[in-house]
């Protein structure tokens, strides 16, 4: 009996010291950008992270040091994740928060699975006009916000200068020369190759389809192509996007880019400075100043980042962002109250996530010193007027993203012909777009 | 009045003892046939039942017949994963059979050397598929490459294992044949371990060949085995999806995009279930048409024989 009546106190104890935590706000966040809990699993001072994994980890715990009554759960999902998220809210347990595209909105928001977040910004002092014109774009959808934008995100024109030195396509101040039309940068190439003996651009050709998407979407924004007329129909079989890859497709012929490198192969050939100007995202941007400064790396103080050039009649940039979106499903009013406070610190932190190359989603932040006296910055804030989405109804835009992708790279790479190449996307892109 | 009544009563009483049998044997496969009916027969009865309606995953969908079944077999892109698929299974299925019982008969003495070997060859089969495909990215990606570096180091041009159309197929079945060949060996082995020696003796004794132990003896001896081993790799190979996903993502020019991968891509990149449903029940298919005419043609050969 002893023993039953201790098992009881043991329990009614228990309960007793677990009712405080059961008072706390829970809030599960569901997040991608990696996991790095050995490194920063404790460290609350944002200031001494660094990348994506760094500055995110280190800003929720800043901010469950900051508010002791909201508990934070966070789940790490492999990029991108919307395979677990789409089975969690397929079963209907779905996290109170989650990162999403901008570009993948549409897709949750049309089948009324995220909710739009307006009265929380506003109960969170957070005014819309505070957001940078291109971040707002990529969370509105029908009149509504349906997600705190964090960062604007584009591909960049990683250039190693010494070699562009080395291939006299260098200008006075320093900075290096790029084309400004399609005739130049294959002229510009041919005198690279020529020069350096190297190829003039390091491009992912394997094992990955979306940097060649992101490039054709970029040159036919620049050519005012209105290749999604409407949300559910793409036009591809046009002389714009006919242009791009003939142009492309001469560079690769006359093997004036790396062939057959997947994306780590690429990342590891610029770093050995195998080619002059490698295609990727802003992301590489903190790996890549941290490596130029080292003495001993191949690009050492030999780096520059450029937003793409414009090549044709206009400067548009494709751009893509990152989000805090609130899946659909009851909230008590302490938890919203705690999105709520969760929307204001990362807004106000937003300095802090745009060191990790991405640009920031806050206008204030684009007057910010710190901000400006970051490397390469000056260069790249045009970047978030410049920039445009796809049209906010467009759905499935990963998808469509693949098909692009590996249409193109046929195109370019000879297996099929860029008119055989052009009419594939377009039937493919529209025979998913028409059946969904 | 007697007798009769007694005889009529000994036969309802061996009525009863053998339906009582019966449900005894009933109640040990229970377990099984729940577990078979929950996992297997309903979802395969719920897999049609949404391949013959537009859904997805957030609703209840509307009846749509054979649509996504037509669309499947006007998709260029779902007839190349098949013949993908096919072209997959003929890469690997002869392969592992082959190799498996060439590995087999070459270890199959019981000596510490041949254990050890035994074991090695049979630890790339508890990989995970992750690791697999990075050993073999390691092997066949250009510049750094392993396969890139010989070919270097011997002049010769490099092929460009996964992004070549007509490597990038070859190049995952070479993976998947290193990965899978454990099984089909230790069956073999198993099998060869079953043969008596007295029949090996005798051979010996009437001065028979090596080659024609092995025709004559061995082969007849582990047929049940090949069998297997063919109808287990035929299955497993006509569902690669892992090694294809990771190494080549499909490509080039969905020249490694298996039927599995398509399912995938359709069920959960774009949300269309009714499409990937029908997707499945062709696989499922495929996969049982070609065990069975396998299973139906090695039969007929044994009665033959």
């Amino acid at each position: 009996m002893n023993r039953k009546h201790s098992l009881i106190a043991l329990a009614i104890m228990s309960c007793l010291t677990a009712a405080p935590a059961i008072a706390d706000t829970q809030l599960h966040l569901q997040r991608f950008f990696g996991a790095c809990e050995a490194k920063y699993g404790t460290n609350k001072d944002v200031s001494k992270a660094e990348g994506e994994c760094g500055i995110m980890t280190s800003l929720i715990n800043q901010f469950e040091a900051k508010n002791p009554d909201i508990e934070i759960k966070v789940t790490t999902v492999e990029w991108p994740g919307y395979d677990q998220l789409t089975a969690q809210m397929a079963s209907r347990t779905p996290p109170d928060l989650v990162t999403m595209h901008n570009s993948v909105i549409s897709d949750y928001q049309s089948r009324q699975l995220i909710l739009p977040i307006d009265s929380l910004l506003k109960k969170a002092d957070i005014a819309l006009d505070e957001f940078t014109s291109t971040a707002l774009n990529g969370v509105k959808r029908e009149g509504e916000v349906f997600g705190l934008p964090i960062d604007t995100w584009t591909m960049l024109y990683h250039v190693n200068t010494k070699l562009m030195a080395q291939a006299e396509l260098i200008n006075a101040d320093g900075s290096p020369t790029l084309p400004s039309s399609p005739e130049e940068m294959l002229s510009m190439a041919r005198q690279f190759k020529e020069k350096t003996g190297k190829p003039y651009l390091i491009q992912i050709l394997s094992n990955e389809t979306a940097a060649y998407t992101r490039l054709m979407y970029t040159y036919l924004l620049q050519q005012d192509s209105n290749f999604f007329a409407d949300a559910s129909h793409i036009s591809l079989q046009t002389k714009e996007a006919r242009n791009i890859l003939s142009h492309f497709k001469a560079i690769y012929d006359e093997d004036l880019t790396t062939k057959n490198m997947d994306y780590p192969a690429s990342v590891s050939a610029f770093s050995n400075a195998q080619g002059g100007i490698l295609l990727n995202g802003n992301w590489l941007l903190g790996t890549y100043t941290a490596e130029s400064n080292k003495a001993t790396s191949a690009i050492y103080n030999a780096y520059k980042a450029m937003p793409y050039p414009k090549l044709y009649d206009n400067d548009a940039l494709y751009v893509d962002g990152h989000s805090w979106v609130m899946p659909n499903k009851k909230r008590s009013d302490d938890k919203l109250a705690a999105t709520a406070k969760f929307f204001k610190f990362m807004a106000d932190n937003d300095f802090e996530w745009s060191r990790t190359g991405h640009l920031p989603s806050m206008k204030n932040v684009l007057s910010n010193p710190d901000f400006t006296s970051l490397p390469h910055r000056t260069e790249l804030m045009s970047v978030t007027t410049r920039g445009q989405g796809l049209p906010g109804g467009v759905k499935r835009q990963f998808a469509v993203q693949d098909i692009i992708g590996e249409e193109i790279a046929s195109a370019i790479t000879g297996v099929k012909t860029i008119d055989a190449a052009l009419k594939d996307a377009e039937e493919r892109v529209n025979d998913l777009l028409g059946n969904l | 009045m007697e007798a009769p009544l007694s005889t009529f009563g000994e036969i309802t009483v061996t009525i009863v003892k053998s339906s009582r049998t019966s449900w005894t044997g009933l109640l040990f496969v229970l377990p099984f046939l729940i577990v078979f009916i929950a996992m297997i027969v309903i979802p395969l009865i719920w897999g049609i039942y949404l391949s013959l309606h537009k859904v997805d995953l957030f609703g209840p969908g509307r009846f749509i017949g054979l649509e996504n079944y037509v669309r499947l077999f006007s998709n260029k892109i779902f007839l190349q994963t098949v013949i993908n698929t096919f072209y997959f299974v003929l890469l690997t299925v002869p392969a592992l059979t082959l190799i498996g019982m060439g590995l087999a008969l070459a270890l199959n003495k019981e000596s510490p050397v041949q254990n050890i070997v035994r074991g090695i060859f049979f630890s790339s089969t508890v990989l995970s598929v992750t690791v697999v495909t990075l050993i073999w990215r390691i092997i066949f990606i250009p510049n750094d490459g392993l396969m890139s570096n010989i070919f270097t180091a011997m002049d010769w041009q490099p092929i460009a294992f996964l992004s070549d159309p007509n490597w990038s197929l070859i190049s995952v079945a070479i993976a998947t044949i290193w990965w899978c060949i454990g099984l089909p060996m230790m069956l073999f082995v198993a099998a060869l371990q079953q043969i008596p020696s007295d029949l090996y003796e005798a051979a010996a004794i009437d001065g028979a060949r090596k080659w024609q132990r092995f025709y004559y003896i061995t082969l007849p001896s582990i047929t049940r085995t090949i069998i297997l081993v063919i109808i287990i790799e035929i299955v497993m190979q006509f569902q690669l999806f892992g090694q294809a996903l990771l190494m080549t993502q499909g490509g080039p020019n969905n020249s490694s995009r298996s039927i599995v991968m398509f399912i995938y891509d359709a069920g959960f990149r774009r949300w269309d279930v009714g499409t990937a449903a029908a997707a499945s029940q062709i696989l499922f298919l495929l996969i049982l048409v070609a065990a069975m005419a396998q299973f139906f043609v090695s039969r007929k050969k044994g009665a033959s024989q």
